[in-house]
């Protein structure tokens, strides 16, 4: 199966209106739980959980971050370096999708350019309450080339996919270059003198 | 089969060992061919599995964990090493899943077979039938999945052949066409695709050839085929002696055949010995890192290997070790006993003294390895072309021995069930007879989804792990709202901060992007870092906010409002938010005289809001106070405290009074009873807080002052003051010259009043140059003294 089990990590970063689901789909995708009631996000929560893919091994670096309005100028330190970003609507809630749909054009702006976006219309489970059609989101996320995916905290669904969906569009080859994080060798500084 | 690939028919196995008995007995007799039943044979488990455990643990002890990138030793001394801490895991989830192996893996059953031949450089047409195909069955039906054949002396070991090694490879071709022309004849085949086999691989060194074949149905379940030689002949590298090797992975097992020729004599039974282990050692196979994850995946290879790209022979679930192994009947048996015996059956007295029998009981040899009991005449040295010994009087004569042997070593002691171990009587070109052996093995099979599904639970463990021991703490509040703040009071307010992780937490507050201070300049949080250990009582960090006059100047002029965001991080973990929020009650300190003077209602009531504000006053010049009305009461309650107040302007007042007195005037109560000296203090303060200075430092003289231009640059300074600004000082000038009066209470002089009116209605810009800004100061110093002096303005 793994030819290589070179671990590749990845900074990933949940963005979206308040209360769309961004804490519980963190949650149900590292602990496998669901919490009706989800206290609001207040700061950047951080949490690491692994992928194995047919070829390789993802390790995500995950940074939930709060969806409140007041704190939106704060997620640029979140999202600055991330090479992959989930960004979450509610699909009961039509502000929440036009707010996502900002989350992406601020991540195609001032995010890093090769950022792996996957837009996540959460709660699907309240089918009935739906106010944000699938096609409309999913022919938007067609126009951005960004993935798209319909998930459930509550029962599971799609949860695992969408990470997994993520973990394989992000390119290991080339390795990737070491991490600032992670410094394995001091930097050289190749000094070279030109006469 | 979970999506698993379909597996090809393996052979059929024989009939169970009940149904053979009745020709076992035949078997033994030294006749012709015996019959091409196999038969299963009690193996002799002298062998353990912690035996060979151990020979095992003793190649791998003290290996050391090697990495390609080294040791870094960080800021605080620590020393780490991400890849190694990375092959740690490895190691551990490659043990974990091979513990669980029974989970994912299918144990099927194939047959093998092995056979081994020292040809004595002959050779030519004569059939190979009843040697390689002595088990298949009258119809083919035991045909095995796997064969592997050794050939010794393929070629003449003269010392031409040993160093150039020439005709090697043209006999090597020679052989394995024609075993692959006995395994595939039209007999065998019958035609059936799925009945034919192919050539995995060959090796060969000077006399040596081994070579393996695999049935059609298995072909696609062969993997990581790869090959070695090692000389141990003459200078202990020629290839007149050593071993030639094959290695496999066949579906999810690794297996290593090994054919050897050791070295000769009856007494150089150390001599073989050390072949032995030299060949065992040295052989290696050059897989790549893929095919050794592999074999550490499937269990063969020691978890600790991770990043090897080569493996050994010990590296493989099964090992085949055949060949022209040499070793003879002990020299305490005379040659014709051996004779004698060899040749009337007697096989128990033999085995009793064979060499290898005896070293391996010793354990200087074949350690680990199995071998079945021989129950077959003694395969060496036979008069080429005959079924006998040779005795030819011009030849030396030899005592009989089983130089040609076949053992094996598994992993799973239970994987290799022997079926049979005999000779074959044809062909007979050469002074050996060849041997072989039936073997049922049980080789893994690996059902993909269900291991990675362990793999990937096992992950799922490891993470949580990590993510429990992030740091974590409470706060028992985020959201600070410090309510009405008033001009230089401060207010604090606690936070409690307890460390609810498993970890010590270290904290510090830090900037957002892009800026580099923690929080506005109005906030100060202390301590702004520390550290907690798990259990501890909360730690308090305390947020103060002050409204200097800086801060009330931003604002007046709605260029700051009171509220920011705290961000509190904990080391390796994450990021909490702290709001701050508070409301400004706004103070007539730290605005401008020009704005003061168009509200004649306290400045507590006139909305910060410039909308608010123009809601409730219309800023009509028109109705403008010509002086503040804080100046006036100020003034006026100094006046009426009386000037006489020794060191008025000069000692400070009660800092209470002061802010009581600010009150005040900001809500436009009545002063209370505070002393002289606190209404002073907070006149002048009120000058200094002003976010335009009475006397702006651009109208400070640009000319040196002397007595000859005083006035004319006195009057041209008043001038150019701006209108209120006019109004303020002269009021004050007024007031003064009304202080001096009483100088001899108040010891004022116009000299001292002068600094204090430059010191704070008149403050130093910071545009211009030391010497300069100075020289310009003390001249509207001089030009302060000449107002407060002369009588008429």
């Amino acid at each position: 199966m793994s030819s290589s089990s070179r671990v590749h990590h990845f900074k990933l970063v949940l963005l979206g209106d308040t209360a769309v689901g961004k804490s519980c789909l963190v949650v149900r995708f590292v602990r496998d739980e669901f919490f009706e009631f989800q206290e609001p996000t207040i700061g950047a929560a951080f949490l690491t959980q692994t992928v194995q893919l047919d070829d390789s091994t993802v390790k995500f670096e995950i940074w939930d971050t709060a969806g409140q309005e007041r704190y939106r100028s704060l997620a640029p330190m979140y999202y600055r370096g991330a090479a992959a970003a989930i960004v979450v609507y509610d699909i009961t809630n039509p502000d929440s999708f036009t707010g996502a749909k900002s989350w992406v054009k601020e991540l195609q702006r001032r995010g890093d350019p090769n950022v792996v976006i996957a837009l996540a219309g959460n709660k699907a489970d309240l089918d009935s309450r739906r106010k944000v059609e699938f096609e409309e989101a999913n022919a938007y996320a067609e126009e951005n080339g960004i993935l798209h995916l319909e998930t459930s905290a509550k029962n599971a669904n799609n949860v695992k996919s969408l990470f997994v969906e993520i973990a394989g569009k992000l390119p290991k080859n080339p390795p990737q270059q070491e991490r600032e994080a992670f410094p394995l060798m001091p930097a050289q500084q190749e000094s070279r003198s030109c006469c | 089969m979970d999506g698993h690939q379909q597996v090809p028919t393996f052979a059929v196995l024989p009939p169970p060992a009940h149904q053979q008995q009745a020709q076992q007995q035949q078997h033994y007799a030294m006749q012709a061919a015996p019959p091409p039943t196999p038969q299963p044979q009690p193996l002799q488990h002298k062998y353990s599995s912690t035996a060979w455990n151990l020979a095992r643990k003793a190649h791998l002890d003290n290996r050391m964990l090697t990495t390609k990138t080294t040791d870094v030793e960080t800021e605080d001394g620590r020393i780490s090493n991400v890849e190694a801490a990375e092959k740690i895991k490895d190691a551990w989830m490659y043990k974990q899943i091979r513990a669980r192996r029974d989970e994912f893996t299918h144990y099927r059953q194939a047959m093998l077979f092995i056979g081994s031949w020292n040809v004595n450089a002959k050779g030519k047409e004569e059939s190979l039938d009843s040697w390689i195909c002595a088990d298949w069955g009258p119809n083919g039906e035991y045909a095995p999945d796997l064969v592997a054949v050794g050939f010794q002396e393929i070629v003449d070991l003269n010392a031409v052949n040993v160093a150039v090694d020439n005709k090697t490879q043209q006999r090597s071709q020679f052989w394995v066409e024609r075993l692959m022309a006995t395994l595939n004849s039209p007999h065998n085949t019958r035609n059936d695709p799925n009945r034919q086999y192919f050539l995995l691989q060959q090796k060969s060194m000077v006399g040596l050839l081994v070579c393996v074949f695999c049935k059609a149905p298995h072909k696609d379940r062969v993997r990581y085929i790869n090959s070695t030689a090692v000389g141990v002949g003459v200078m202990g590298m020629l290839g007149n002696k050593g071993g030639v090797a094959v290695r496999v992975q066949f579906y999810d097992s690794t297996l290593c055949f090994l054919c050897t020729h050791l070295a000769a004599h009856r007494e150089n039974v150390t001599g073989r010995n050390q072949d032995f282990a030299n060949v065992f050692n040295k052989s290696l196979f050059e897989i790549g890192e893929e095919a050794t994850r592999e074999a550490i995946y499937s269990g063969s290879m020691s978890h600790w290997e991770i990043g090897a790209t080569s493996v050994n022979v010990i590296d493989h679930d099964l090992i085949f070790w055949l060949g022209d192994l040499n070793y003879r009947i002990d020299e305490s048996m005379p040659t014709d006993k051996v004779l004698e015996y060899a040749e009337t059956g007697k096989f128990a007295e033999m085995r009793k003294l064979d060499q290898l029998n005896v070293e391996r009981a010793h354990g200087r040899a074949f350690e680990g390895f199995e071998e079945g009991v021989i129950q077959f005449p003694p395969t060496y040295k036979y008069q080429p072309g005959t079924d006998g010994y040779d005795k030819r009087p011009e030849k030396k004569l030899r005592a009989p021995a089983w130089c040609d042997r076949i053992l094996w070593m598994a992993l799973e002691p239970a994987h290799v069930q022997q079926l049979t171990y005999n000779r074959s009587e044809q062909p007979n070109v050469s002074d050996h007879k060849a041997v072989y052996s039936t073997m049922k093995i049980t080789i893994k099979d690996v059902v993909r989804p269900k291991r990675a599904a362990i793999h990937n639970e096992l992950m799922k463990l490891l993470d949580r792990f990590e993510n429990q021991t992030l740091p974590m703490v409470g706060l028992d509040r985020v959201n600070l709202d410090f309510g009405e703040i008033h001009y230089d009071r401060s207010k604090s307010m606690p936070i409690q901060i307890t460390n609810t992780g498993n970890v010590v937490a270290k904290y510090r507050f830090v900037p957002k992007l892009d800026e580099n201070t923690l929080c506005k300049p109005w906030i100060k949080v202390e301590p702004p870092y520390g550290l907690i250990i798990p259990g501890d009582q909360p730690a308090t960090i305390n947020v103060t906010i002050t409204v200097d006059r800086h801060t009330a100047q931003l604002l007046n002029q709605g260029r700051e409002v009171l509220d920011d965001i705290l961000i509190l991080r904990l080391e390796n973990g994450r990021d909490y938010y702290i709001t701050i929020k508070a409301a400004y009650a706004r103070s007539c300190f730290g605005m401008s005289v020009d704005e003061l003077v168009m509200y004649s209602d306290p400045i507590r009531n006139v909305p910060l809001d410039p909308i608010k504000r123009a809601e409730k006053y219309d800023p009509n010049p028109s109705n403008a106070l010509c002086v503040p009305k804080e100046l006036w009461r100020l003034i006026d309650a100094i006046f009426e405290k009386g000037l006489q107040e020794p060191d008025l302007f000069v000692d400070p007042g009660d800092p209470e009074d002061v802010k009581k007195i600010r009150e005040c005037l900001d809500t436009g109560a009545p002063f209370g009873q505070y002393k002289t000296l606190s209404y002073a203090e907070a006149l002048l303060e009120f000058f200094s807080s002003l976010s335009i200075p009475i006397v702006p430092p651009t109208l400070f003289p640009t000319l040196e002052i002397d007595s000859q231009n005083i006035q004319s640059s006195a009057r041209r300074f008043l001038e150019e003051l701006p209108p209120v600004h006019y109004n303020v000082l002269l009021y004050v000038i007024s007031f003064f010259r009304e202080a001096l009066v009483y100088r001899e209470r108040n010891r004022l002089t116009a000299a001292k009043l002068a600094r204090i009116c430059s010191n704070h209605m008149a403050p130093p810009s910071s545009g211009m140059d030391d010497s300069t800004a100075a020289q310009r100061r003390s001249g509207m110093q001089l030009i302060m003294v000449h107002l407060l002096e002369t009588n008429s303005i």
